[in-house]
């Protein structure tokens, strides 16, 4: 390159990013065409029916057709008569994990009530029925609540769990001190620390938290930070810068006047946060709020500011879908 | 463990988990462990998207490659012998994945390697989106298809003519002036 001429230019190349993430969650249909090549890795679905066709819509319409497959696939395996008694398959990943304190060193059961235990060396790894699978990480503590056709549940105590779902929504729930992980579809990683508080990052599809009657819903990308007896956190992109993320921390923990700061980093990637919080924040402030979600994210048709800021739920669920959130608002009970 | 409660500032800066290693991720996807297969690529997706992008210039052809270029790992991973890194191995897995797809079909060869049309710049092919450097990133969009390519693995991945003028089977030659005249479009697309 000629110094003199193009070192502008080559300064600019250098300040490229490295990386970014596509728009939309491109792993559905990574792993529908994987199934294709293996198909005894994943249940049994029609991979032909999991591919991807260009539309306005696709970003919407594929999570949904891939869950309504997965979802004919899981019920005609549940249909069948259950071989044994409740319980999951698990299989020591790493080190000496313990079930019900007897150590693990082979494939075998968690039962209903059971308590599965890893400590600093140690893995494992959870079927969970025909749905799906959980890994868990070093000095992890959880039980198997009960597991169901329609309802599997575990409690988190303390630790990491990486958990890859192939259900329909909200049949997969992991009962921490702070929340309820609801499974939506897809792959999480859920981290509890000896306080209770939690940390969600989704890695595919969406997840809802629930506590008190406070719901958040983690699409792929973003990840929430939860305490105890204060509901779920107000979710974040992963890619959040750090001040950002202390703004919201700050939000969070009852320090409202974090919000001006919240509002004024926001950027483009930070519109479900900003839809989150249209529901967080008292009325008085909802139209600031308002303003900077509709500046980076024009407001739907029929969705106005007067109808946000009085609180209309019909609208705000219309944005959240607008949003890409149309899983976990229409997978409410 | 680490608390997580209490405005704790080192929860704000480091990674969420502490994930497994690269190396036992790779192991256990070469024995067809989804989770773990998943698990790489959340690691590398931006990265080859971002390669993919800016090499494809059209933002849907660009994720159909991405995918591609991760269906291609999963089936051909255990070929991974670690003699460079994983990293430096899936670029090159993406790379040629992508000169593969520009040369399958005719309509994607005319894309890549039609008629160098100048006006291109005046009228970029596809607009950069969401948080890009939009100039540069549109002015890249914008640079006729083969100069295009050969200003992204040369200027952005660091490539050196003789090995782009292997991968598009040119001389080294044509490589340079094409490389010559890409900064060149470059430079007056961004004044």
């Amino acid at each position: 390159m000629n110094d003199s001429e193009s070192s502008p230019l080559r300064d600019q190349i250098a300040a490229l990013p490295r990386e970014f993430p596509p728009a939309r969650d491109l792993w559905p249909e990574i792993q529908a065409q994987m199934q294709r090549l293996d198909p005894n890795t994943l249940s049994q679905v029609e991979p032909s029916a999991l591919k991807s066709t260009r539309s306005t819509f696709r970003r919407y319409r594929l999570p949904l057709a891939i869950a309504a497959v997965l979802s004919l696939a899981a019920g005609l395996h549940w249909l069948r008569p259950a071989a044994s008694g409740p319980s999951w398959a698990v299989s020591p990943l790493a080190g000496e994990p313990r079930v019900d304190r007897a150590i693990l060193t082979g494939p075998a059961q968690l039962r209903e009530g059971g308590w599965l235990e890893t400590n600093s060396t140690s893995r494992a790894r959870l079927t969970v029925g025909a749905i799906g699978e959980v890994s868990v990480e070093p000095n992890s503590r959880l039980r198997l609540i009960n597991t169901s056709s329609t309802n599997h549940r575990l409690q988190l105590v303390r630790g990491t769990m990486h958990a890859m779902i192939w259900a329909p929504p909200r049949l997969f729930f992991v009962e921490t001190p702070s929340a309820t992980a609801i499974d939506l579809g897809c792959a999480y990683t859920l981290t509890v620390d000896d306080h209770g508080a939690s940390v969600l990052e989704v890695t595919s599809g969406y997840v809802a938290l629930e506590h008190g009657g406070r719901e958040s819903i983690i699409p792929s990308g973003l990840m929430c930070i939860t305490r105890p007896g204060a509901g779920p956190g107000t979710p974040f992109a992963v890619t959040a810068s750090t001040e950002f993320r202390q703004a919201i921390d700050r939000f969070d923990a009852g320090d409202a006047a974090a919000l001006s700061a919240v509002i004024t980093k926001a950027g483009r990637d930070d519109a479900i946060t900003l839809w989150h919080l249209l529901t967080r924040v008292s009325a008085a402030t909802r139209g600031t709020v308002f303003d900077k979600l509709a500046a980076l994210q024009p407001a739907p048709s029929g969705v106005t500011r007067e109808g946000i800021v009085q609180g209309d739920a019909a609208m705000r669920s219309r944005w959240g879908e607008e949003l890409g959130l149309s899983v976990g608002i229409a997978a409410r009970p | 463990m680490t608390a997580l409660c209490q405005h704790e500032p080192l929860l704000l800066n480091r990674p969420v988990v502490d994930a497994d290693d690269e190396s036992a991720l790779i192991r256990r996807a070469c024995q067809r462990d989804q989770q773990a297969f998943a698990q790489l690529y959340h690691r590398h997706v931006g990265r080859v998207h971002a390669l993919c992008r800016r090499m494809a210039a059209d933002i849907p052809h660009a994720e159909e490659l991405t995918q591609a270029v991760f269906v291609k790992l999963w089936e051909k991973l255990g070929l991974f012998r670690g003699e460079s890194t994983f990293g430096t191995w899936l670029h090159r897995l993406t790379v040629n994945t992508v000169l593969t797809d520009f040369r399958s079909t005719r309509r994607r060869e005319a894309r890549v390697f039609g008629t160098d049309d100048p006006a291109a710049l005046e009228t970029p092919s596809s607009p950069a989106s969401a948080g890009l450097r939009l100039d540069l990133e549109q002015a890249i969009s914008g640079l006729p298809p083969r100069a295009r390519v050969i200003f992204v693995l040369h200027d952005v991945e660091g490539y050196t003519h003789e090995e782009i003028a292997a991968l598009l089977e040119l001389q080294t030659g044509t490589t340079k002036a094409q490389l010559h005249r890409a900064r060149q479009l470059l430079q007056e697309a961004l004044r």
